[in-house]
């Protein structure tokens, strides 16, 4: 077969899926785990979905190529997407797109961060998106292969080769696939789409590029104020890259906690706030070394005390999963945004 | 440019897709970490790489 | 049987080309530009310290990225441009 890598469609004559696995494997369009055939007729029905959606895609760093719609679904396909799946695969591509989101950043980098996909509103039910029980593992079609969908964009279309582009010391099992739904049912608060401004009825793509989730276990607190001293003491990590870096950060509260901090008045912003104060870190507690790389590049302590974040702003709060005594706390590769997306109808 | 050489596979991909040619001076990986008698191999070797680079 | 290629893109409109003026490296104003990661700035100060055998430094000047994870911003690259005649980039690392 000729050089293959600048034809837009690929004649693979009357291979099998087998066969097709191996060729991904030499093109390097593989994740590892098996793909999908990216035929033109199921492309096409991919492509249908987002017809009438004609915002051209920015270019796609590092690689800087401007991807097609088809190039695009043939990646939602070989992921193992359903058609109806397409509209959430491209607004999380154009989220991972803002600018402050540091797409070349985040793939380019030695950390581990891979792109968090929540979705909010109505779609999650229309398409089977588990917002509850095990809504960050297994087990779920449209989280596992949605997640994986854009990881592939990352590796295909942005260039991210693993050992190339992609120099992530230990990477994150998260590269795979990272992708659930908010559970806005048992939600005391308001959905984190509605917090950005985006009507309850709109549907919402939201990406971070973030560490896997951090497990915040807590069956004894039997008050708000007793959970968030378990919240704000796993925040409270020297290793995590916003401690200099800045940036944003996720806690995903389960339902059982979020009841418990509600019953008790605690609110969004209050828990933002709390969290903040609280999750301060000791300068004891980092590196001399540290500390002057953190000074000099412009994070300075407050005192004897390095923030997690640049405000109480960076720490966002959503719920999501099922019965049990846990949260978790997601925090960011550091110079990156939340970017939200409403997916369109 | 200075690049260690474990990097150096990062930077003439990323130089290919901005289609520019960087003048690279090619030293061991790590920097990072390092401690002052250890990064002087370094700076030896980078001043020694800039040398040759401008004076070809 | 036909596949769409997944990798396949058109490539971004680059940039005018821009042309370079010679750097004369034994006397011009240099910038050495740090990414910010740890020990950038050491090296970088190193190599400075050791040109000073070979041609006067006062006219080599430490320049810095915000933070090692953000590209640089449009600032320090118009004050490089707009300040020296070379560069010397620590950034792969």
């Amino acid at each position: 077969m000729k050089d293959i890598a600048d034809q837009e469609v690929i004649d693979i004559g009357d291979m099998d899926v087998e066969a097709f696995n191996e060729l991904a494997v030499e093109q390097g369009w593989s994740d590892g785990m098996p793909l999908y055939l990216p035929t033109e007729e199921k492309v096409a029905r991919f492509v249908e979905t987002v017809r009438g959606d004609n915002r051209p895609y920015a270019p796609v760093p590092p690689r800087q190529i401007v991807p097609t719609v088809q190039s695009v679904a043939a990646n939602a396909v070989m992921a193992g997407c359903k058609p109806e799946y397409f509209p959430v695969v491209t607004a999380a591509l154009r989220g991972v797109l803002d600018p402050e989101y540091n797409l070349h950043g985040s793939l380019a980098t030695t950390h581990s961060c891979a792109p968090m996909v929540m979705v909010s509103g109505p779609i999650r039910h229309k398409l089977g998106i588990n917002c509850g029980s095990n809504c960050f593992g297994q087990g779920w079609r449209a989280n596992a292969t949605i997640g994986r969908a854009l990881g592939l964009m990352l590796l295909n279309i942005a260039g991210a080769k693993p050992g190339e582009m992609d120099r992530s010391t230990q990477g994150n099992p998260a590269k795979f696939t990272f992708c659930f739904g908010e559970n806005e049912e048992e939600n005391p608060w308001a959905p984190y789409h509605v917090q950005r401004g985006f009507a309850p009825t709109d549907s919402v793509v939201t990406v971070m590029s973030g560490e896997g989730p951090h497990n915040l276990n807590d069956h004894g607190s039997t008050t708000g104020d007793g959970l968030l001293t378990t919240f704000a003491g796993s925040m409270s990590t020297p290793g995590a890259n916003t401690v200099y870096g800045k940036g944003p950060m996720f806690v995903i509260i389960g339902p059982e906690h979020a009841a418990t901090l509600r019953r008790d008045g605690f609110t969004i912003e209050t828990i933002r706030e709390e969290l903040f104060r609280r999750s301060r870190i000791h300068a004891s507690r980092i590196s001399a070394e540290n500390q002057d790389t953190y000074i000099s590049t412009g994070h300075k302590p407050d005192g004897d005390w390095f923030t997690i974040g640049r405000s109480a702003q960076d720490i966002h709060i959503a719920v999501a999963g099922g019965p049990g005594k846990h949260s978790a706390f997601i925090p960011s590769f550091g110079g990156t945004t939340v970017a939200c997306v409403r997916i369109n109808p | 440019m200075i690049a260690t050489e474990t990097f150096k596979p990062l930077v003439l991909a990323q130089a290919k897709a901005r289609k520019v040619e960087p003048k690279l001076i090619v030293v061991k990986h790590p920097i990072g970490g390092l401690n002052a008698d250890e990064l002087r191999e370094r700076i030896e070797a980078a001043t020694k790489g800039l040398s040759e680079a401008t004076t070809r | 049987m036909r596949i769409v290629n997944p990798t396949f893109g058109l490539a971004a409109a680059g940039g005018p080309k821009v042309d370079l003026k010679p750097v004369n490296w034994a006397t011009d104003a240099i910038a050495l530009v740090s990414n910010s990661k740890p020990n950038a700035r050491e090296l970088l100060a190193g190599i400075r310290e050791k040109l000073g055998a070979f041609r006067p430094i006062d006219n080599i000047e430490f320049l810095a990225k915000n933070s090692a994870s953000q590209p640089a911003p449009k600032d320090v690259i118009e004050k490089v441009a707009a300040n020296f005649r070379g560069a010397l980039l620590a950034i792969a690392d």
